[in-house]
């Protein structure tokens, strides 16, 4: 027995002295856990993404069980009587039965669709904090285009699932998308005929986008994820300055288990708040747009929020359309502009961005330090330029809405759009870049002259001045006015922040008030480890 | 690898014998990132073993984990037993998706929350510095591959022997063309295939009935069937005529009032479709002429057509002519008169081409 | 034509037209005989006003409408006229529009007008039913044109499932897929459905309010009026989402600002809670 109760507790040990003596994976296995992350609140947004994708698989498989890619007609006779009786696509009746007859059907098809959302809103937050954070130079700019890449695929994912359910909306959409491929000049025709197998909307339309959404693009999407994903360990994250931090270094946690575990939960958390979405959010309720039929159309017909920037800058896009009068006379519609050429530019300039950043500035350095939005403002500035861009785009995207219940003209809606699109984008760049200087004047004005006390002394000819806290120990000077270096990272500009370097904020709402510790100099970072300085590192400053 | 290790190694300190059995597990585990160059800094237990706030924090944790098993419990129990069957009106069953996803929701964040507290809490705080092994490019390394590379190039021979370079190419080219010419062959579709791009529903054949305008439900439609200021959506009264297969032909048929029909009539005679109209009344293509939606919003006094989809407004007494949005071609008019048994048929098909424009559209 | 319509709806067969209106007026005398001694006994200045119209060429008012012109006189007058045919610049003849027109304006409360913008919107109402019922006497008697038919309860024997065929071909382009309106030119709109009555809907389909176009009883039948008003009252708004919150059914515009607001914020703060140092 005792001999017996021993070996089984051996047992892990030599699995795994096996699989080591075969595979001679102890040592690799050691370098992944242990390899350092940093951590910061605003690297975990792209996990919200990649996590989302992962829900999206789960549920999309699901779904995939019930649903009929077909577009022969047939007659609903399920339980959501007030469409029994009515003729309809395959595709739409599955649907429907998903959400009336499936048990349980109704909350993972809005699942699925929150957490395409939920996918795509990730991709863009998490893409604007690496561009602002100057995360994609050298040597990091394949990973850019790669994300950049990801949002794409992701919109067509995306669109390719809203054609599904082959209900009203779906059915707008589709009659959109072949309107688009057939203003291309010279082959659009032939790319919609294609594609639809014949004229609009023909009956192949939906098995192909099936096939589509549900391996041709989810397969493009793991090759692309696991790529990113893999660039991102093997060039490591980058990290915001500080003390201790350099860019030939990393400073955080080992993966295991700590930073494990909190992406463990962080997953968790983010699965159960697409659950509660799921089920207490109705989206996309297919069965109020009915099945589509080429006649019935809904007002505000709109596409999912990632989509509507394109049909913001087709609602803003002046009726000029192109003429060559060559034999029968050829045309460019209007549509054409807003709907292939905007995207193709767009896809472009945010794929060459680092490489149009990096000629300009003649930068060919390797950069694994991130930089805090104001010390780059004419990136930032360009940044809020485009973002102030997509969003006149997006919000004409809605802007019948918008009409409707603020009781604005859509006329005017349109219009403001069009000048909002010429205005707003340069009005955001001069705001923004002045902000920024702004911001990094008031660092600067700290870092020499100290922290505002709030305490006013009355000089004896009478002037009055505020008390500064200098943030460093007299360096000679008698007023203890030392310059200090600027190294681009968080400067302490109240008397409780004194200390606490970093994010270092204690207490999640409101910092936790500590006495009051030595002032330290975020200009002089820590030449010898000493253990409370190395601690300042990640904001760690407790004992 | 193992020459960085060591040349990292801090203050070049010899690696540890592992074996050493005064070592504790943390040594070895401190030695081991040392080998990975990483320098544990920092390491220090949050919470003292045994303390009360150790055992306080496993009980939030523990909370949290049973939490997410009562939630759990109620999901299996709502998701067999709670009535689940569509009901019309207001009742338990438009309950059943909410409270699936809300214990749901309820489970995974329980769990989600069990694990952050554990790992974010109970776990001790460390800091720990890798070397990023960046500038430090290994020039030799470089030199190694690429000579071997250009080696392989060499014994291949390719530059030597053109003609396998040459007949490789011939030869791989066309097996690309061959994967790529059933997917391109299969998928083309010839788009003006029975001329279907200018024709609709309404394309009478050869000496054949003119086509009737005919409702959702397949009647022919008579002038008394739309009052003045009404409009009606009618389709070719074909076979089919009423379904997707000819998604380009729903028409809308406005019954305009006196004054706005002679403004109409009048827009007509401009430009040489003097009859297109029948009395008051006037059909023009369902379809707008930028992204193919039903433009179908008809504003009955100021008899502007609005496209809910891009905001295209078309003025129905000029022909019509966009007046706002996008659009930048009218409305198709489809020529119309009543026959013998007093129902409306079109004269002929469309005259003009219907749906969003194309690069070929004469 | 007829023979469908009477199949149902004998009583609504003999209200339309003009014969209707005849009918209609015949089974109201009851009821007017008793208002008229009503009238008579408060005396005053209604009776200065009901003669002194009757003196015109017009035939004789019955009670009811001779109290709904005592009404129009008060308030309507200044737009719509004298005898209700229009003032230039302000208000439209009401010569023709009929009592369904009459019925819809004022029992929404959009007559009378607030003020002139692009748009009448919709309001408490001014007048009771009663008050209603008599200006829309008067003014059918007037002119003729389409009338509501009796009674509340106009979806009755509706079916929801023809009604939403219907709804979705000739009310949600301009009414959204949830009936909650939509916008129309130049500050003009398609109104939310969700406080309209039976009575409402039925008579802004008769008689084609504002922007509206007519669907006259040629175009849908009562019958299909039924059903389509039965599919607003008890789909769009009795049938509760099964889904969950409806974010207000605005559509796909509403889920994007749900995932930012409501998705993305709350996975901020978990990932601040997460990366913070507490």
């Amino acid at each position: 027995m005792k001999r017996r109760k021993f070996d089984l507790a051996a047992t892990p040990g030599k699995a795994a002295v096996g699989v080591d003596d075969r595979f001679a994976v102890a040592t690799p296995l050691r370098k992944l856990l242990n390899k350092v992350f940093p951590d910061h609140w605003s690297f975990l947004l792209g996990e919200i993404a990649l996590f989302s994708f992962v829900v999206l698989l789960l549920t999309g498989v699901f779904l995939t069980f019930f649903f009929e890619p077909a577009m022969t007609e047939v007659v609903y006779d399920g339980s959501y009587a007030p469409l029994q009786g009515t003729p309809m696509s395959a595709a739409y009746a599955s649907s429907l039965d998903i959400s009336f007859d499936v048990r349980g059907g109704l909350v993972m098809r809005q699942m699925h669709h929150w957490a395409a959302l939920l996918f795509m809103a990730a991709i863009v937050v998490h893409m604007l904090r690496v561009f602002f954070t100057g995360a994609f130079r050298k040597p990091r700019e394949t990973n850019w285009i790669i994300g950049s890449l990801l949002f794409w695929v992701g919109f067509l994912a995306g669109f390719t699932g809203y054609s599904l359910p082959d209900d009203g909306l779906s059915g707008t959409g589709l009659r959109i998308a072949s309107a688009i491929m057939l203003s291309i000049p010279v082959i659009g025709s032939w790319v919609t005929s294609s594609i639809f197998g014949g004229e609009f909307p023909g009956t192949i339309i939906i098995s192909r986008f099936f096939i589509a959404h549900v391996l041709l693009i989810p397969g493009l999407l793991v090759a692309l994820i696991s790529v990113h994903l893999g660039l991102v360990f093997k060039q490591k994250h980058t990290q915001w300055p500080g003390p201790g931090r350099t860019n030939n270094n990393v400073v955080g946690e080992r993966m295991f288990p700590r930073y494990a575990l909190k992406q463990g939960g962080f997953f968790m958390v983010v699965f159960g708040v697409i659950a509660l979405m799921g089920g207490l959010f109705q989206i996309n309720p297919i069965w109020l747009f009915g099945p589509y039929e080429a006649w019935v159309v809904s007002a505000a017909s709109q596409p999912d929020w990632y989509v509507m920037f394109l049909d913001g800058s087709t609602r803003l896009m002046p009726a000029w359309e192109i003429n060559i009068p060559i034999g029968d006379g050829y045309v460019i519609p209007p549509l054409f502009w807003p709907t292939v050429v905007l995207p193709g530019i767009l896809v472009g300039l945010s794929t060459m961005y680092p490489f149009l950043e990096a000629r300009h500035l003649k930068d060919r350095k390797s950069h694994n330090l991130l930089q805090r939005p104001r010390d780059v403002p004419a990136r930032t500035a360009v940044g809020a330029m485009a973002v102030a861009f997509y969003v006149v785009l997006t919000l004409s995207g809605g802007n019948d809405v918008i009409a409707d219940k603020f009781q604005i003209s859509l006329n005017a809606m349109t219009w403001a759009g069009r000048i909002g699109l010429l205005v707003a984008p340069p009005l955001a760049y001069y705001i923004t870049y002045r902000l920024c200087l702004g911001l990094q004047q008031h660092d600067r004005e700290v870092l020499a002259h100290g922290v505002e006390t709030g305490i006013i002394r009355r000089l004896p000819d009478g002037r009055f001045v505020e008390v500064h806290q200098p943030l460093s120990a007299s360096n000679g000077h008698a007023d203890g006015h030392g310059e200090l270096g600027y190294v681009g990272w968080v400067v302490p500009k109240k008397m409780n922040r004194l200390g606490a370097l970093g994010p270092a904020i204690r207490g999640f709402f409101y910092p936790i008030e500590k006495p009051v510790e030595a002032p330290v100099s975020p200009g002089h970072p820590p030449v010898e480890a000493r253990p409370e300085r190395e601690a300042i590192g990640s904001g760690e400053s407790r004992r | 690898m193992s020459t960085h290790t060591e040349h990292q190694a801090p203050q070049g300190q010899e690696p540890l014998d592992v074996n050493d059995p005064k070592l504790t597990r943390f040594d070895i585990v401190r030695e081991g990132a040392r080998r990975d160059d990483i320098e544990i800094v920092h390491y220090e237990p949050q919470v003292l073993p045994g303390t009360k706030a150790e055992r306080r924090l496993a009980r939030v944790v523990a909370g949290f984990f049973l939490i997410t098993g009562l939630a759990a419990t109620a999901f299996l129990a709502i998701y067999i037993w709670w009535p689940w069957k569509y009901e019309p009106g207001r009742g338990g069953d438009k309950f059943y998706t909410p409270l699936l996803g809300l214990t749901l929701g309820v489970a995974l964040l329980g769990i989600g929350f069990g694990i952050l507290t554990w790992g974010k809490k109970l776990l001790p705080k460390e800091v720990s510095i890798q070397d990023r092994h960046e500038g430090a490019v290994d020039e030799e390394g470089r030199t190694i591959t690429g000579q071997t590379m250009l080696y392989m190039a060499d014994e291949l021979g390719v530059k030597r022997r053109p003609l396998l370079g040459i007949s490789l190419l011939a030869g791989l080219a066309p097996v690309a063309a061959v994967a790529a010419a059933p997917l391109v062959g299969g998928l083309i579709s010839h788009p003006h295939k029975n001329n279907q791009m200018f024709t609709t529903g309404f394309h009478a054949a050869e000496g054949g009935e003119r086509i009737r305008l005919v409702r959702e439900d397949g009647r022919p439609v008579r002038p008394a069937d739309i009052s003045s200021g009404g409009q009606l959506t009618v389709f070719p009264g074909i076979e089919h005529g009423v379904s997707n297969r000819h998604a380009d032909s729903p028409t809308l048929l406005i019954h305009l009032r006196d004054s706005d029909a002679q403004a109409s009539r009048r827009a007509n005679e401009r430009i040489g479709h003097g009859d297109y109209m029948w009395g008051n009344y006037a059909a023009f293509s369902k379809v707008c002429t930028h992204a193919g939606c039903p433009a179908s919003l008809f504003e009955q006094q100021t008899n502007r057509l609005l496209c809910p989809c891009h905001q295209s407004q078309f003025l129905i007494t000029d022909n019509a002519r966009p007046v706002f949005g996008p659009a930048s071609r009218r409305l198709p008019q489809l020529p119309i008169e009543v026959d013998s048994e007093g129902f409306f048929v079109a004269k002929s098909d469309y005259t003009e081409t219907v749906g969003p424009d194309f690069w070929e559209r004469p | 034509m007829t023979s469908d319509n009477d199949r149902r709806r004998g009583l609504l067969a003999r209200l339309r037209g003009r014969p209707a209106a005849r009918s209609r007026g015949r089974r109201r005398l009851g009821a007017a005989v008793r208002l008229f001694a009503a009238l008579m006994l408060a005396g005053g200045a209604y009776t200065v006003f009901a003669p002194g119209a009757q003196a015109q060429d017009n035939p004789p008012l019955t009670g009811a409408a001779a109290e709904g012109k005592a009404l129009f006189d008060v308030s309507c007058v200044t737009c719509h006229g004298r005898n209700a045919q229009g003032v230039e610049g302000r208000g439209p003849s009401l010569i023709g529009v009929g009592a369904a027109s009459v019925e819809f304006q004022v029992s929404s409360g959009r007559m009378p007008l607030a003020r002139q913008e692009a748009q009448a919107h919709r309001k408490p109402p001014l007048f009771t039913d009663e008050q209603t019922r008599q200006l829309a006497q008067y003014i059918q008697e007037l002119g003729g044109g389409p009338v509501v038919p009796e009674g509340d309860e106009l979806r009755e024997g509706g079916n929801v499932a023809a009604g939403g065929e219907l709804f979705r071909i000739n009310c949600s382009q301009c009414h959204a897929f949830g009936g909650g309106g939509g916008a129309l030119s130049s500050g003009k709109f398609a109104p939310s459905l969700r406080p309209a009555t039976d009575r409402q809907i039925y008579a802004a389909m008769l008689s084609g309010p504002q922007n509206m176009p007519v669907f006259g009883d040629n175009q849908l039948r009562p019958e299909q009026k039924a059903d389509i008003i039965a599919y607003i009252q008890e789909t769009l708004k009795h049938d509760q989402d099964p889904g969950g919150f409806n974010l207000g059914r605005y559509g796909p515009s509403t889920e994007g600002l749900a995932i930012f607001l409501v998705g993305i914020v709350a996975l901020v703060f978990a990932s601040l809670w997460i990366a913070g140092k507490s």
